[in-house]
């Protein structure tokens, strides 16, 4: 019986000319964004590619030079594109692509493809995520607003009750009939994603990816599956259709517009942020108080009075290795120690942003699954921060590397030391891996619950429904 | 070709049990019915008892509550006081039961514009019996109702009332319905119309349908009813038997009644 009532809201749903309008128009809409999604992908991987290799050859063609100069000459660390950012861009465009790595500085990322873009993308990147979490819902909503309370005008509910059927029953069978209709648009649309996704993807890379595509398609169906749920249960409740309409969009628009904006302001204000001048003026005063609150000469001071006394010499000219160099790297350290404490800071802020974020999924579905697709598609702020601790790794060794090639290959005073380009070498080129999948799941715990409640809740009210009303 | 006449050229047997098994049972049964809205009393203790093979006619003036009665049989409505029961279920407590023996035909039979009538039979006739019927089962029925195959094949978006009114009685025929509950179903309806309902519903009862229906056309009642009930007021003031007064007689009777 459930089936039969499935099948024929689908019919009845599929020559309805309002559902084919709309369906064409937001499936033209996906294969759109898809498919520029693809492409910005190809490009932008193609661009990365190129820069990477340029970087390196740049990095080794370095004439022979002092290696404290190479560690000024630095490194660009290019962030790769992940595959599903194709789908889901997250904070990729705000956050910036490249960091310059270079000697005495962990320098915040640079290039925000958000500051080329022109005015009218105020209005947010059509990505095909965006389509997915913002336009399906409202096609939901005008799919199912008249599931109950337009039979009920129609007068064929009182046809069905008079039947004997179960309103259970009904229900259940109206949000399979629904769900039907949706996949006449979403079947194609996954197919299509999936090839994007496939013909984007390097060799192998669409394996690995599998995984995180499977659980993407999984969080957008239980989405959809609550929206469905919620539509029906407030079809079956509302005095009129209008009156269904407008409670549906009403919850649309708190969902997908004024829910993400307050819980913006909220998250603010639970972990304030300071701006980036704060933050570069507050780090450059701990950078010249030390990690100690001693002055940077203090501690030089002391560092030549230990490492004298070490080597029994009274002048660092005496010593089997470059001062200076070691000096440097003491420097360097220090600054590290620094450089840990306020980008650990800011992330952590940034950490219990997000938790306030994603809590508002009690409110609106969306925060939910907006937390997860950019988790499952590696642009969140946390893989953001994985890449940028990856690369500041990267650079704290490369500078290692360069002072103590100085340190032991010459001695104190002397800048003139040039090293063999064979060093530039040494340095391994810089790669990187994205976290493993539980890893970036373990931030989303409270969407993943959340949103889990949500499909439950939502589920079970569709099957809760006893009695309709008639009038 | 009469409706009636195509019906006896089939041999099927309608009713779910034989008449002689439950012949002096009521079908349907009203025991002290009463409802009230707030201080409006729509419905005053109607004691019916409808047994199979009988068309009992409410008549009666708008708000008498006829169609009070046959909601409560529906269990759309809650009775306040009595009893309302189908095959011997009363229908508050037996709500999915009671409504399988039932067959509902309001003044206007409500169906999707966007099937056709043959789907639309489809749909309400397997919602209702829980199994699936073939096409020539269906077209049958609808045939039986009086409509044919390439007005059954179009969407019911551009149908007459009284070809709703058939996809109602086909959907009655398809339950195999030993209770009947019309509401008004007559009305609107050209006279030709009118008459092919008047014999689908002969044609329902010598099948051992126990009939009610509520009507304003006193010559409908007279022709198709076995009983006519005359309601004022939610009470059943008289009860009539068709064969025992003229046409003239009854449109009298009822004149006496509504004069206040």
């Amino acid at each position: 019986m459930l089936a039969r009532i499935a099948t024929k809201e689908f019919t009845d749903t599929l020559r309805d000319g309002r559902f084919r309008w709309s369906a064409a128009i937001v499936i033209t809409l996906l294969a759109a964004a898809l498919g520029a999604g693809w492409k910005n992908y190809r490009d932008v991987k193609g661009q990365h590619d190129r820069a990477q290799t340029a970087m390196r050859d740049f990095w080794l063609n370095q004439p022979a030079k002092n290696p404290h100069s190479a560690a000024h000459y630095g490194v660009w660390a290019f962030k790769p594109r992940t595959l599903l950012s194709l789908v889901e861009q997250g904070v990729d465009p705000y956050v910036g692509v490249a960091a310059y790595l270079e000697a005495h500085k962990q320098n915040e990322f640079q290039f925000r493809p958000a500051m080329d873009a022109t005015a009218t993308q105020r209005f947010g990147q059509w990505t095909a995520a965006t389509i997915l979490q913002i336009l399906l819902p409202l096609l939901i909503v005008v799919l199912a607003f008249p599931a109950f309370a337009g039979e009920r005008e129609l007068g064929t509910l009182r046809q069905l009750v008079s039947l004997g059927v179960k309103p259970s029953v009904l229900a259940g069978g109206k949000a399979l009939g629904v769900a039907a209709g949706l996949g006449v648009l979403l079947v194609p649309a996954t197919i299509l994603g999936v090839m994007a996704l496939a013909l984007a993807a390097s060799e192998g890379a669409f394996a690995v990816e599998m995984p995180r595509i499977g659980l993407m398609a999984l969080t957008y169906l239980a989405y959809f599956v609550v929206f469905i749920a919620v539509s029906l249960v407030v079809s079956a409740r509302a005095r009129s259709s209008r009156v269904a309409l407008l409670v549906l969009l009403a919850f649309w628009a708190v969902n997908s517009l004024v829910a993400p904006r307050v819980l913006s302001d909220v998250a603010r204000r639970v972990a304030p942020t300071p701006s980036a001048f704060q933050f570069i003026t507050a780090l450059d005063a701990d950078l010249k108080k030390g990690p100690d609150g001693h002055s940077p000469d203090v501690r030089t001071d002391s560092l030549r009075r230990t490492l004298l006394a070490k080597h029994r010499v009274s002048t660092v000219d005496s010593l089997p290795f470059n001062f200076d160099a070691v000096q440097m790297q003491q420097a360097e350290e220090d600054g590290n120690i620094v450089f840990d404490r306020h980008y650990g800071a800011l992330y952590s802020a940034y950490r219990r942003q997000n938790i306030v974020h994603q809590l508002g999924a009690v409110v609106a579905p969306l925060l939910a699954v907006r937390a997860l697709s950019m988790g499952l598609a590696g642009t969140d702020v946390e893989h953001h921060r994985a890449f940028a601790d990856a690369s500041e790794a990267y650079r704290r060794m490369l500078i290692k590397k360069m002072n103590g090639s100085m340190a032991e290959n010459s001695r104190s005073g002397d800048f003139s030391y040039k090293a063999d380009p064979s060093l530039w070498k040494e340095v391994p080129p810089f790669t990187y891996e994205q976290p493993p999948l539980v890893l970036s799941m373990g931030m989303q715990l409270p969407s993943l619950w959340l949103l889990l409640a949500w499909v439950v809740i939502g589920l079970v009210s569709v099957v809760r429904t006893r009695k309709l009303n008639l009038d | 070709m009469s409706a009636t006449a195509s019906l006896s050229s089939r041999a099927e047997p309608q009713p779910a049990v034989s008449p002689s098994t439950l012949a002096p049972a009521a079908v349907l049964e009203a025991k002290g019915l009463t409802k009230r809205f707030g201080a409006f009393t729509a419905l005053n203790a109607l004691d019916l008892e409808i047994p199979e093979g009988e068309v009992f006619c409410l008549l009666g003036a708008n708000g008498a509550g006829k169609t009070t009665t046959i909601n409560l049989f529906l269990n759309f409505v809650a009775p306040t006081a009595g009893t309302a029961s189908i095959g011997g279920l009363d229908v508050t407590e037996h709500p999915l039961e009671t409504k399988r023996h039932v067959a509902y035909i309001p003044e206007q039979v409500m169906l999707y514009k966007n099937l056709t009538g043959l789907e639309n039979l489809d749909y309400f006739a397997s919602l209702a019996t829980g199994r699936s019927h073939d096409r020539d089962e269906l077209l049958g029925y609808l045939a039986r109702a009086g409509l044919q195959v390439d007005a059954a094949t179009q969407r019911v978006g551009g149908y007459s009332k009284g070809m709703r009114q058939k996809v109602g009685i086909a959907i009655a025929l398809a339950k195999r319905a030993r209770a009947l509950l019309l509401d008004e179903p007559t009305s609107g309806l050209d006279p030709k119309a009118s008459n092919e309902f008047s014999e689908l519903l002969s044609m329902l009862r010598e099948h051992g349908a126990a009939i009610l229906m509520a009507t304003h056309d006193l010559f409908r009642a007279k022709e198709s009813g076995t009983r006519v009930g005359i309601m004022k007021h939610g009470t059943l003031v008289q009860t009539l038997s068709t064969a025992d007064i003229g046409h003239a007689d009854l449109e009298r009777i009822y004149l006496d009644h509504m004069r206040d």
